[in-house]
């Protein structure tokens, strides 16, 4: 399989976004976007709805024309080609299966537009990749979600693409079959190596499949890197946020101190290391994750070298795998905590004083906008709704 | 690789245990409903129909004053064919040309309707049907003024040297055709509108994605998936324009009447109650054996 | 769109045609061994007249063929002079179109000796014949119809289909000859120059009345249409069939040559007079032509249907209408030829210009070229009627 595919492929490519812009009317849906994603990654564009996330992938499928800016591929800018013409596909969020075609038939149907006569054999290959083989002559009717979405992505790979997009793919299904595709994807995209593009609103999906995360909001990139440093040094609050949870902590950073920014907020000060600090003087939002603040019963049980702020546990809900705790602060803000069930921890009722701690070399420091003087503390949110636009 | 085993064929249509059969009444509820629709069609189709098929084998010899006879007279049939056979090439013709041109302007029309018009879609709909609102009559003969031979349309087409400086519009064929074209063209646009709106238009995304052009995507998706409603549309058009005689009468000359023409004389002006029904039937038979040709050939047994 | 074809089961055919053969069958059945005749005669479909003590009757005429009030189009001046002076009450309907489409209305009561619920209609002088040959029209008392006895015009008396003048009494007449429109081309005088004259080519229509149409070809042709030989007609529809076949006639026409005759789209044509009087009201370029060989003449005429119960009131308002009094004041309104004598002098004092119109008080010397056709027997109708429709295309 591997084989055949690099056979076919054309030379080198990295795709490039230059200065990419899109503007409906007065509303810019990308706003001057340049990135650019290594040939052979797993790239995942990140954001809520409404980001332009999914323009931008527009705009690299040739559905929607640029407002200004190039797409490259390798050299070329493909920005001004019609769809049919760029080595580019898409698994589309509906699917978009041709409900009167049958399987064979829509994944034969790429090869057939060009001009290809014998695609059975081809045809059945990519029917196995994705495990379907021997559905045939189903119509896409007659298919789950689930097997609905592999003729999808088989109905794209079969043409050997040099860029796979997928947009939201996983949306339409549910938890646990949205689990079992996402290795399965990621397995398919080690096998053919073709670089894939995934846009979706669903950290855990991006991070469990992509080399490389971008963030986008509002039609920008907030961070891009790999998911393991966006998730443990973020670089905005948005990404903080956006990207699991955190404790963003308003505070004046005082530096540039030595090894570590000296941070002022609300009375206490504490210290950043500065290789985990982004700014080291003016407004500031310390941070620390969930996870990683830990509480104990008083002051005399705080390791040495961690900080601390005391509170009173307002909340605590056991999740089985870990309680979590929510500390109402001096003042006023609540902290949430997770305790990992491990056994030997000591619970904590809810009125019970505690004081969270945490190592500084798991805090961060983030910009913070000079008017936003609240803390940021991220409530328990389920996912966005399976589905929703982006 | 094994979390994805394959899902059995038949999983999504679990099959509950079927219902316990009724008794008594409960099962011939349905056909007493069914009651009144057929003994209005039995009263009001079939039994006009198998007189009308009485009629076609009367005697032709027998007369208003002293009767028909039902001698069984098939001869009635060939005699009709040889008598009218260019009125009957005619209308197939003429419907057959209508239909063609009714379609190169009812498809993009019915398209544009569905897929672009965004929020004009019920004015330009409104607009489809208006005309229906006025009598069939009423229309054809507007087509008489608009054709004039001293209207604008006509002087227009002298000015360009379309037509001859003594050239007409009004009274030959393509008055006639184009009249069964105007009048005929809701009956296409308003089915395959409603197929066309259900078109979904990621799936032409779609195809453009997989390399379809504009003209493949066009062959491949919007045309099958449009078929239901260009299959009903087109015999919505083509059966009762190859049965008009409106059209021939008002915008034709007698070089360009229609079977329909000669169906109206046989029963009204000649009294030839044989002949129009045999007219009638052969007619009848002529567009069942077209129509059923026609599905086969579309293969779609799911409009029957 | 590659789904195999769903083959036609043995089981399904074998249904079908059982169906089918089941169908013949009643069919077959239900007509029984066809129809009956629709001849009556006078001894066989006897009518009872309740005039005595019923003062009704139901009028069936043609749309616009009475006199109605200028100030109240409701009202009917004649019509309701009628009412007050001899006490019947007249239930006057306005539903004749088409003569052929309304012998289709009447023709199974007819046939079966049963009531129309009409007790007078008007029906054009063929179709008239059509119902006296076939025996459902009731003879009238012409001792009840003095004035008629005297006002009916000479020409209309004698008719071949009721030379008593006791079954068809003329309500209106007309003449069919030529007309053209000044303003699209020179005067027309004969029938030949119509269907030859180059500079008409396609611009010409005829009746699609046969008898009217025929009628003035064979006047061209110097034969009689009141009495023709089957030869003669074919000559003449031979002359009919060339001018269709060079194109010179644009088509056959009922009422509706009036309009394209005033639009110019028809130079000239074969028409009726009283519709060239009404354009020629709006427009006097348009004229009408007796041609020199003759002219057709025609009426449309009072009939008592079988089954009719009110005959002597019948009778009554026939006979009110061949008051030359009232005769004129209907003249004034419809505009067709008067059939009644002394209805001009009548006229004088209304409106003098109408008295001097020859289409509505036609001279001497238009009389005389006058003729009505022939009539006809049910075998010679369906044969001239097959042979025309079958040159103006029907």
């Amino acid at each position: 399989m591997g084989g055949k595919v690099r056979e076919r492929e054309t030379p080198a490519g990295d795709l490039r976004l230059v200065d990419l812009t899109k503007r409906f009317g007065i509303f810019t849906a990308v706003d001057d976007l340049s990135l650019t994603i290594p040939q052979g990654s797993f790239f995942a564009l990140l954001g809520a709805s409404g980001c332009g996330k999914t323009t931008t992938l527009r705009m690299i499928a040739g559905l929607e024309e640029p407002t200004s800016g190039q797409v490259l591929l390798g050299d070329r800018d493909i920005a001004r080609l019609r769809p049919y013409k760029r080595p580019v596909n898409t698994v589309f969020q509906s699917y978009a299966l041709f409900p009167h075609l049958d399987i064979a038939e829509n994944v034969a149907f790429g090869l057939r537009r060009r001009g290809i006569r014998s695609v059975d054999d081809e045809v059945r290959r990519m029917l196995s990749l994705v495990q379907l083989d021997g559905y045939e002559r189903r119509r896409p009717a007659q298919l789950s979600g689930g097997q609905q979405q592999r003729v999808a992505l088989a109905r794209a790979l079969i043409n050997h693409p040099q860029v796979l997009l997928l947009d939201e793919p996983l949306g339409a299904l549910d938890l646990k079959l949205r689990r079992q595709m996402q290795i399965e994807l990621k397995r398919i995209q080690t096998e053919v190596g073709i670089t894939f593009v995934h846009v979706t609103h669903d950290q855990e999906e991006a991070m469990t499949m992509a080399d490389t995360v971008a963030v986008m909001n509002a039609g920008r990139i907030e961070q891009l890197g790999a998911p393991a440093d966006l998730y443990e040094y973020p670089a905005t609050a948005f990404v903080a946020n956006f990207l699991g949870q955190s404790n963003l902590l308003a505070g004046e950073a005082a530096g540039p101190g030595g090894d570590a920014v000296p941070v002022s907020a609300h009375g206490a000060r504490f210290a950043v290391p500065r290789e985990r600090a982004r700014l080291d003087r003016g407004p500031v939002y310390l941070g620390v994750r969930p996870e990683k603040l830990h509480l104990v019963d008083s002051l005399d049980r705080v390791p040495a070298g961690h900080q601390s702020v005391a509170g009173v546990v307002s909340d605590a809900s056991y999740v089985g795998v870990s309680t979590q705790y929510l500390v109402r602060t001096g003042w006023g803000s609540e902290l949430s905590a997770f305790a990992a069930n491990t056994g030997s921890e000591v619970r904590f009722p809810v009125g019970a004083s505690v004081v969270a701690h945490w190592n500084p070399r798991n805090a961060f420091l983030l910009p913070r906008e000079p008017g936003a003087d609240a803390d940021r503390t991220s409530p328990l949110l389920d996912e966005p709704p399976v589905g929703a636009l982006s | 690789m094994s979390a994805l085993a394959h899902v059995p064929a038949a999983s999504g249509q679990s099959s509950a245990p079927p219902p316990p059969p009724r008794r008594g009444r409960h099962r011939l509820l349905p056909y007493l409903l069914l009651l009144p629709g057929a003994a209005w069609l039995f009263v009001f189709f079939a039994l006009p129909l198998l007189q009308l098929a009485a009629a076609s084998l009367y005697d032709p010899a027998g007369s208003l004053s002293t009767g028909y006879a039902l001698t069984w007279a098939f001869g009635n049939y060939p005699d009709a064919v040889q008598a009218y056979w260019p009125q009957f090439a005619r209308s197939f013709l003429y419907s057959a040309i209508a239909l063609v041109l009714a379609l190169l302007m009812g498809y993009p029309l019915a398209y544009a309707i569905a897929q672009k018009a965004g929020r004009w879609k019920n004015l330009l709909l409104v607009c489809v049907v208006a005309p229906m609102f006025t009598s069939f009559l009423v229309r054809t003969l507007a087509w008489k003024t608009i054709l004039s031979d001293n209207g604008w349309v006509v002087g227009l087409l002298r000015d360009v040297h379309l037509l001859g400086p003594d050239g007409r519009l009004l009274a030959t064929p393509i008055a006639v055709v184009l009249g069964i074209t105007y009048n005929f063209l809701p009956f296409l646009v308003l089915p395959l509108y409603a197929s066309l709106e259900r078109l979904d238009p990621r799936l032409l995304e779609a195809a453009s994605d997989l390399y379809a052009s504009g003209w493949q995507a066009f062959r491949r998706i919007t045309l099958p998936l449009s078929m239901p409603g260009l299959i009903a549309g087109t015999l919505l058009f083509f059966i009762p324009a190859t049965g008009d005689y409106i059209n021939a009468e008002l915008l034709g000359t007698p070089n360009e009447y229609m079977i329909g023409n000669v169906i109206d004389s046989a029963f009204l002006v000649r009294l030839d109650y044989p002949q129009g029904a045999a007219l009638s039937f052969l007619l009848m038979a002529a567009i069942l054996a077209i129509v059923f040709g026609y599905l086969r050939k579309a293969g779609t047994e799911e409009v029957l | 769109m590659r789904s195999p074809h769903r083959s036609l089961t043995r089981r399904g055919l074998l249904s079908g045609t059982l169906g089918t053969a089941a169908m013949l069958a009643a069919g077959g059945a239900l007509a029984g061994c066809g129809t009956k005749g629709a001849q009556q005669t006078e001894a066989g479909c006897k009518s009872d007249d309740l005039s005595g003590t019923e003062k009704k009757l139901a009028f069936s005429n043609w749309p616009q063929y009475m006199d109605v009030d200028e100030k109240d189009e409701s009202k009917r001046p004649t019509l309701d002079e009628f009412v007050k002076k001899s006490g019947i009450q007249v239930t006057y309907t306005e539903d004749v179109n088409d003569n052929n489409e309304f012998f289709g209305k009447v023709q199974n009561q007819l046939a079966a000796c049963q009531s129309t619920g009409r007790d007078v209609m008007v029906l054009t002088d063929w179709m008239a014949a059509r119902m006296i040959r076939l025996g459902w029209i009731q003879k009238l008392d012409k001792a009840k119809l003095p004035n008629v006895e005297a006002n009916l015009l000479t020409s209309l008396r004698n008719r071949s289909f009721d030379p008593d003048s006791q079954l068809a009494i003329p309500w209106q007449s007309g003449l069919a000859g030529l007309a053209y429109n000044a303003k699209v081309t020179k005067e027309i005088r004969t029938v030949d120059e119509l269907l030859t004259r180059p500079d008409l080519k396609g611009k010409v229509t005829a009746l699609s009345e046969m008898r009217d149409t025929m009628g003035l070809l064979l006047q061209s042709n110097g034969h009689d249409p009141a009495n023709f030989t089957t030869a003669q007609f074919d000559d003449a529809l031979n002359k009919l069939k060339k001018a269709v076949a060079s194109k010179q006639i644009r088509k056959f026409t009922g009422n509706d040559y009036a309009p394209d005759l005033a639009k110019g789209d028809i130079a000239a044509c074969i028409g009726w007079s009283g519709d060239v009087v009404q354009l020629g009201f709006e427009d006097e370029k348009i004229k009408f032509v007796v041609p020199e060989s003759g002219v057709m003449l025609w009426s449309d005429n009072m009939l008592v249907p079988n089954k009719a119960t009110h005959r002597a009131n019948a009778e009554a308002l026939i006979d009110y209408y061949y008051d030359p009094a009232v005769a004129a004041k209907l003249a004034a309104y419809v505009n067709y030829i008067c059939p009644v004598q002394g209805a001009q002098a009548e006229m004088e004092k209304i409106d003098p210009d109408l008295a001097s119109n020859p289409l509505i008080f036609p001279d001497e010397a238009m009389l005389s070229r006058s003729k009505v056709f022939m009539a006809l027997d049910e075998k010679q109708e369906k044969e001239y009627e097959t042979k025309f429709q079958q040159v103006i295309g029907a």
